[in-house]
């Protein structure tokens, strides 16, 4: 039982970071109906812009004390300073000309995207894994024969926290509900005086953001990375917004956490190379049952 | 690597195309044509260059140009040909590939001046390329390939597509099923291990070894208390790892390389508090990446290389005086694998020149002459072919990772 706890923490870790990639998915296919595939790539920019920043601070270790409060948020916010104007670029040069165009043209131009970036990274930082220094002190919680790292505690308190922040920015303000307005229908939403095309920047710049954070959340949770990994996170963030109900910011958030509990789970009752077998065959049951997803609405109600 | 790879191939075309018009029209440029009593010969080169398999790929080129630089000023063949390495990586996004292999075989084939070759480095990359050097009859010596399969039994002969009667490859390193042996023969006896839980990262190399470890160590009366298998490009082994955790082992066994998952799969088992916990491995996580991506968790780790430690070796003093001042570095593991690979077939070329009364011989004359090698003398001791292309003298070198550097525990000599 000890272990089934255990694996309960693994899952809820690996499923923050997938929750919070997976906001960025479900806001930008909510506005504008595109998979935007070089998202995951976004994220691991993430982890090599909070290494950029980590190193232009001078930090290669554990920092102590109100030091690493600050440490902490010039990095966090950098990163997702730095990914949020990266998205609304990308959005500007790539996307924004393609947005009347049949849906297949953007659909692979976000795939050249995400080549684009990875080779961009691949030239910056080079082919192998980059070690990512360990600045949080990262004392363990025992619980019985359970364990909890500081760090696990971290990716999984962030997620929950900038999910409900974002929740309360889209439904409680202007621009939120600007957003839901170009969700619903973009030339009424024209017609009633909202510059869709802010919004839809608005948007990247919020959902690249958070893929910023993820990368942070990820580079101090596994202590390195790679140009390539954001290709197989991007994946299952993906396949979890789908899952949540795409469109749908809570859904995003309990397909995330809900993938990375599959994930342990599977690898520790069944075995590790059927978990991305099960986490696919429990996507395609639900989407049998439940075509819009677990929290998706038939009714667009989506940002 | 995703570009480069798109344009070496476009390239390869392109080249596989002129070749073909040239061979026709008569005239080749620069390479000496059958017959010709001077030109340019080459030897090709395929190993993985870039990425996280280059901290193991370039010291074991190195070897292989030292090798042939060293032939070039000692008057190659009476000096009547000029000697010249043709040299392709195979890594695509910085881990080797079975297809990008394939595709510098292609390459290294549609050159007349290529007479042999020396490489892969991974077992993979090696199934994809016997098949086209068999059709050639192209010869090739790997350094370091040790699966089974590539040399011994059916799926040996199945890669023989062309000519099933005719072997082109050759390896000086020895199999993974004297390996995998010998190291289940060292966890159990040496080092006390009497649980282990296995892991492997599912590629030729990997499981082979991983799938032969698991078995002997079940023979010599060890508990394997589980054999998982990872998935290419997976980066979260924390799950896996607790369960792991859960087993209680005295020992982690990985079946892999560094770049499939042994360097990450190390670090994090720090994370989940197996720091304490060894761990075990082949000749994949013996590349100096491995310390380098497993951190301060590298410490307590067994590898074994499939050579034996040139360093102490007298007869390899001169090999590797010259590595150091021709590339101000220190040897890697299999760079004397490769020196030896490429002397063999330099001398096997000199001879077919010889035989042939100075002019330019064929593939076939090369292919010969290498597989009757017997008693080569070379950094790494006698060496010669059975006659399925395997080493005589089969050798392995214990590794253990002491303040983030491997020492040598021991050379283990292998009955062949």
């Amino acid at each position: 039982m000890d272990v089934f706890f255990q694996q309960l923490i693994n899952g809820l870790s690996l499923g923050g970071i997938y929750a919070l990639i997976a906001l960025g998915y479900t806001m930008v296919y909510g506005i504008i109906e595109l998979i935007n595939f070089a998202h995951g790539d976004v994220y691991t920019l993430g982890t090599f812009f909070s290494l950029a920043i980590l190193t232009l601070l001078g930090v290669d270790s554990v920092v102590h004390g109100p030091a690493l409060i600050g440490v902490l948020a010039v990095t966090i916010l950098g990163a997702m300073i730095l990914c949020g104007l990266t998205g609304v670029i990308i959005e500007r040069l790539a996307y924004r000309r393609l947005r009347n165009a049949p849906k297949l043209a953007p659909l692979i131009t976000a795939i050249g995207m995400s080549f684009i970036l990875e080779n961009l990274m691949l030239y910056w930082r080079g082919p192998s894994p980059v070690p990512f220094p360990q600045v949080i002190p990262n004392p363990q919680f025992a619980l019985g024969a359970v364990t909890i790292q500081a760090k696990q505690i971290i990716v999984v308190l962030l997620a929950v926290v900038l999910m409900v922040v974002l929740q309360t920015f889209v439904y409680n303000t202007r621009l939120g509900k600007a957003m839901r307005a170009t969700a619903q229908d973009k030339d009424a939403a024209q017609l009633m005086g909202i510059d869709i095309n802010t919004t839809i920047a608005l948007t990247f710049l919020i959902g690249s953001a958070l893929a910023g954070a993820a990368g942070f959340v990820s580079g101090m949770y596994y202590g390195s990375t790679w140009f390539f990994n954001g290709f197989g996170a991007g994946l299952k963030a993906f396949t979890a917004a789908v899952l949540g109900g795409i469109g749908n910011l809570a859904g995003a958030m309990l397909g995330g956490f809900l993938i990375g509990l599959i994930e342990a789970m599977t690898t520790q009752f069944i075995s590790d190379q059927w978990s991305n077998v099960v986490v696919f065959s429990v996507l395609v049951l639900v989407l049998i049952f439940r075509p819009s997803g677990l929290l998706g609405e038939s009714l667009p109600n989506k940002v | 690597m995703r570009l480069s790879s798109f344009s070496r191939g476009v390239l390869a075309a392109v080249l596989a195309a002129a070749v073909a018009g040239c061979s026709s029209s008569g005239t080749s440029s620069g390479a000496a044509s059958s017959g010709a009593s001077s030109g340019t010969i080459k030897i090709g080169i395929d190993l993985p260059l870039s990425g996280a398999d280059a901290s193991i790929g370039i010291p074991t080129e190195n070897g292989a140009l030292l090798a042939i630089e060293q032939a070039g000023r000692n008057g190659f063949a009476g000096g009547a040909f000029k000697l010249e390495p043709s040299v392709l990586d195979d890594a695509v996004q910085g881990k080797h590939d079975p297809a990008a292999g394939a595709q510098n075989v292609q390459t290294f084939i549609s050159d007349p001046a290529v007479l042999a070759m020396v490489g892969p480095f991974n077992s993979n990359v090696a199934k994809s390329e016997i098949p086209l050097t068999n059709d050639a009859g192209l010869a090739q010596i790997s350094p370091s390939n040790t699966n089974d399969g590539l040399t011994i039994g059916d799926a040996a002969k199945k890669l023989r597509t062309a000519h099933p009667d005719v072997n082109t490859y050759f390896r000086v390193c020895t199999r993974d099923s004297k390996q995998g042996s010998a190291l289940a023969q060292v966890a159990y006896q040496r080092l006390g291990f009497k649980k282990v839980f296995v892991i492997d990262d599912n590629e030729t190399y990997g499981k082979g070894l991983a799938d032969v470890f698991d078995a002997s160590f079940r023979g010599l009366g060890g508990t394997v208390l589980g054999h998982e298998h990872i998935t290419s490009n997976q980066v979260d082994f924390k799950s896996l790892l607790t369960k792991v955790k859960s087993l209680n082992p005295d020992a982690v066994f990985f079946g892999g390389n560094t770049s499939t998952g042994g360097g990450l799969i190390r670090r994090q088992m720090g994370d989940v508090g197996l720091a304490q916990t060894p761990f075990l491995g082949g000749d994949g996580i013996s590349d100096a990446e491995f310390e380098k991506q497993a951190g301060d968790a590298a410490n307590g780790s067994y590898m074994t290389v499939a050579s034996p430690d040139v360093t102490k070796i007298p007869a390899a003093k001169s090999f590797i005086n010259a590595y150091q001042a021709r590339f101000k570095s220190n040897v890697g593991p299999y760079s004397a694998s490769a020196y030896t690979a490429a002397k063999i077939e330099i001398a096997a070329i000199e001879k077919a020149i010889k035989d042939n009364g100075g002019k330019m011989p064929t593939r076939a004359d090369v292919l010969k002459n290498i597989a009757s090698t017997t008693n080569f003398d070379s950094p790494i001791g006698k060496v010669g072919f059975d006659a399925n292309g395997d080493t005589t003298s089969p050798v392995l070198t214990l590794l253990h990772v002491v303040n983030g550097k491997p020492q040598v525990v021991d050379v283990i000599q292998l009955k062949s």
